[in-house]
């Protein structure tokens, strides 16, 4: 997978950099647009994060430049303002992402396979799940683990969908909430993690391996090996 | 009016002095007629014609009279006041009796009352030398007349310049508060956050043309105002926002690779405390922002009993994991124009409100209903109720209880929310215990006007396990 990424401080630039690259991704750098452009018109990406700031250029006006330069490729945005504007709100609308900063680590890599994934033209949407002993049948809305089924409730089991398909991959308590009940908020209260220990409770019965870990400071897992 | 009250003083003296002099001209030139005419059988025929001829020179005359004329009498008395000779209308017995009853003095005119006669007579004698008395009288009417006809076409004028002056003021008026209406529109229109239209102005120099310049002036100043705290808020963000990124990611790249279990613990500890500076950062920016009135909205259509039930359902376990049990009463589906955002976070703040500070065993009772156009959620719980030392700055920010360990944002950003969208919050104390806070938001923005659904139906729906 060709990344390219496009961020002006350098020390953001540098640990995204190794961090993306540890993830599997080849990474391009520059740090600002002008650089960008002739990056991303004489490589092929697959995928492009660009911070708004740049030195030179809006990141939107460059978005915009790059795809009116027949780019493609599908590109999260990084934005440390507060407030998405507008114009960032349309860019999601066309199949783009965006993240504010500070994130995590693991919701960048997230949200980079889910752009990926989606356009992807592989769409045999999967109706069961299968992670080690745990069952999910997607259509009956039915978990099974080592061939018992388990009493979830439905929000329970839209939850437990969500970390089996990121089976073996973080995802922070922002993605969750995002995901699983719409919502992009910071509660300064534990609600997301008595969710889960609430699951776990139900999928983890005595005598068996756990399977959901929690990762203190940066969310939670589901172990697939 | 003043005008036309000495107007008509003046043209009313002067018409008198005018049939005065005349009346004392014609009496004289009598007194000396009858004085030199000899007492003969032909004195009354000549003195009679002569005052007959007088009576046709009747200043004031109108010409379309007939030609009887009673407007004028000439009266001759012997010394002892006997009728000696009479021209005029009728004969001059009532007339007679008239000037007995008053007293005239010669060459003064002075007004006489005739019984008979429907208006008094100016009348001027002279006494001649015989010892007779001669009286001339000149009726007043066509002096009236004259004033009334005076009258009748300064009221006619009077009318005129009053309907004229009221169409000019009308109209104008009419004009002007049609320019003050589009402004009042226009300045109705850019509302809470819209701060980049423009009140129509005219190229007229008047007042009303200068309102608007001056209104669009101070829109000018404060939507610049306005995009310098903007800038400020968002360059401090930024300026925080970028070493918190490079912190938080070199804090977990160092967790992932070096997996030394003593480390973790602290490193884990930095993350968890740079996510609530994060969060502070937020709600603070959010909170300045709201308080001067300028937070971004970007509206659209939120339901609230709808994100109520997912707030419910995401905030239950922990609430039951407490002891705290929590209800909602709502008429089903409930839109508002909202920033969707901004309402998550507010209603959230809420429920963190409760959870942090409600002790175990409590009921937080939710009730949604629609009054007045506005949505209105109130938020009761059976606690120990608000802080009465807190209780007047509730929704200042840094304000918390005693034994809060929040950052003291969270219902200054719920006031702030509320207040961006042109709604507010109250909070009190319920009788039986407990804190109440009611949040009214109106259900439409105030640029769109739609008509309003009525619920009456109410489902009480319980969520607790």
């Amino acid at each position: 997978m060709r990344l390219l990424l496009v961020e002006d401080e350098l020390d953001i630039q540098s640990f995204l950099k190794s961090s993306l690259e540890e993830a599997g991704y080849q990474v391009a750098a520059a740090s600002d647009g002008k650089t960008a452009e002739l990056l991303a018109v004489d490589g092929v990406f697959d995928i492009l994060v660009v911070d708004l700031g740049l030195p030179d250029m809006d990141g939107i006006s460059l978005i915009l430049k790059l795809r009116q330069l027949g780019v493609r490729a599908p590109v999260l945005i990084l934005s440390a303002r507060r407030s998405v504007d507008d114009r960032v709100r349309g860019l999601e609308q066309g199949g783009d992402d965006y993240l504010t900063k500070p994130f995590a680590l693991a919701e960048l890599l997230a949200r980079l396979r889910n752009l990926l994934k989606r356009n992807s033209p592989t769409g045999n949407e999967a109706t069961k799940l299968r992670v080690l002993d745990l069952d999910l049948d997607l259509l009956r809305r039915e978990a099974t683990r080592s061939g018992e089924v388990l009493q979830l409730t439905s929000q329970e089991f839209v939850l437990l969908e969500y970390l089996c398909r990121n089976a073996g991959r973080v995802v922070t308590r922002s993605m969750i909430l995002d995901k699983v009940w719409g919502m992009r908020i910071q509660p300064d209260t534990n609600v997301v993690d008595v969710h889960i220990y609430r699951l776990r409770g139900k999928v983890d019965g005595k005598g068996q391996q756990p399977l959901i870990r929690t990762l203190r400071g940066v969310g939670y897992v589901i172990k697939d090996r | 009016m003043l005008v036309f009250v000495f107007l008509h003083r003046f043209v009313a003296s002067d018409i008198q002095r005018r049939s005065d002099a005349w009346l004392a001209g014609e009496v004289e030139v009598l007194g000396d007629v009858a004085e030199r005419t000899p007492k003969d059988a032909l004195y009354d025929r000549v003195v009679g014609e002569v005052a007959e001829l007088a009576g046709k020179e009747v200043p004031n005359r109108d010409p379309s009279e007939s030609s009887s004329n009673d407007s004028v009498f000439f009266l001759q008395t012997s010394g002892d006041g006997a009728l000696q000779l009479w021209v005029g209308a009728g004969n001059g017995e009532a007339n007679l009796r008239a000037i007995r009853a008053s007293r005239i003095v010669p060459d003064h005119p002075t007004d006489l009352d005739v019984r008979g006669f429907g208006v008094p007579f100016r009348v001027a004698s002279i006494r001649i030398d015989d010892g007779s008395y001669i009286y001339l009288g000149l009726s007043e009417r066509d002096e009236l007349r004259v004033l009334r006809s005076l009258r009748l076409r300064f009221f006619l004028l009077w009318l005129l310049l009053v309907l004229f002056g009221f169409g000019i003021v009308f109209y104008t008026t009419r004009r002007m508060l049609s320019h003050v209406r589009e402004i009042t529109e226009a300045a109705s229109r850019i509302g809470h956050s819209d701060l980049s239209a423009r009140v129509p102005t005219t190229e007229q120099k008047d007042e009303v043309g200068n309102l608007a310049r001056t209104l669009n002036r101070m829109l000018d100043r404060i939507e610049n105002s306005m995009h310098q705290l903007h800038t400020i808020t968002d360059s401090l963000a930024h300026d925080l926002r970028s070493p918190l990124t490079a912190i938080r990611g070199k804090l977990e790249m160092s967790l992932s690779t070096g997996s030394h279990g003593d480390q973790a613990e602290p490193i884990v500890s930095v993350i968890e405390e740079l996510d609530r500076l994060t969060d502070f950062l937020n709600k603070s920016l959010d909170v300045a922002e709201a308080k001067a009135d300028a937070l971004r909205l970007t509206r659209i259509e939120v339901d609230l009993d709808e994100l109520l039930r997912i707030m419910i359902d995401l905030y239950e376990p922990s609430m039951s994991e407490k002891g705290l049990r929590i209800r909602l009463q709502s008429g089903g589906p409930l839109r508002i124009e909202a920033d969707a955002a901004l309402i998550h976070r507010m209603i959230a703040n809420l429920f963190d409100n409760e959870l942090k500070h409600l002790p175990a065993a409590c009921t937080v009772s939710l009730r949604l209903t629609v009054e007045d156009d506005c949505a209105s959620l109130i938020v009761e719980d059976d606690g120990p109720g608000f802080d009465l030392e807190v209780f007047p700055h509730l929704f200042e920010r840094r304000v918390k209880g005693r034994d809060s360990n929040g950052h003291g944002l969270g219902l200054a950003f719920v006031d702030a929310v509320a207040r961006a969208h042109g709604g507010a919050v109250a909070a009190s104390n319920r009788e039986s215990g407990g804190a109440r806070l009611a949040v009214t938001l109106p259900l439409f923005a105030i640029s769109a006007g739609h008509g309003k659904a009525s619920r009456k139906k109410t489902i009480t729906s319980s969520l607790q396990s």
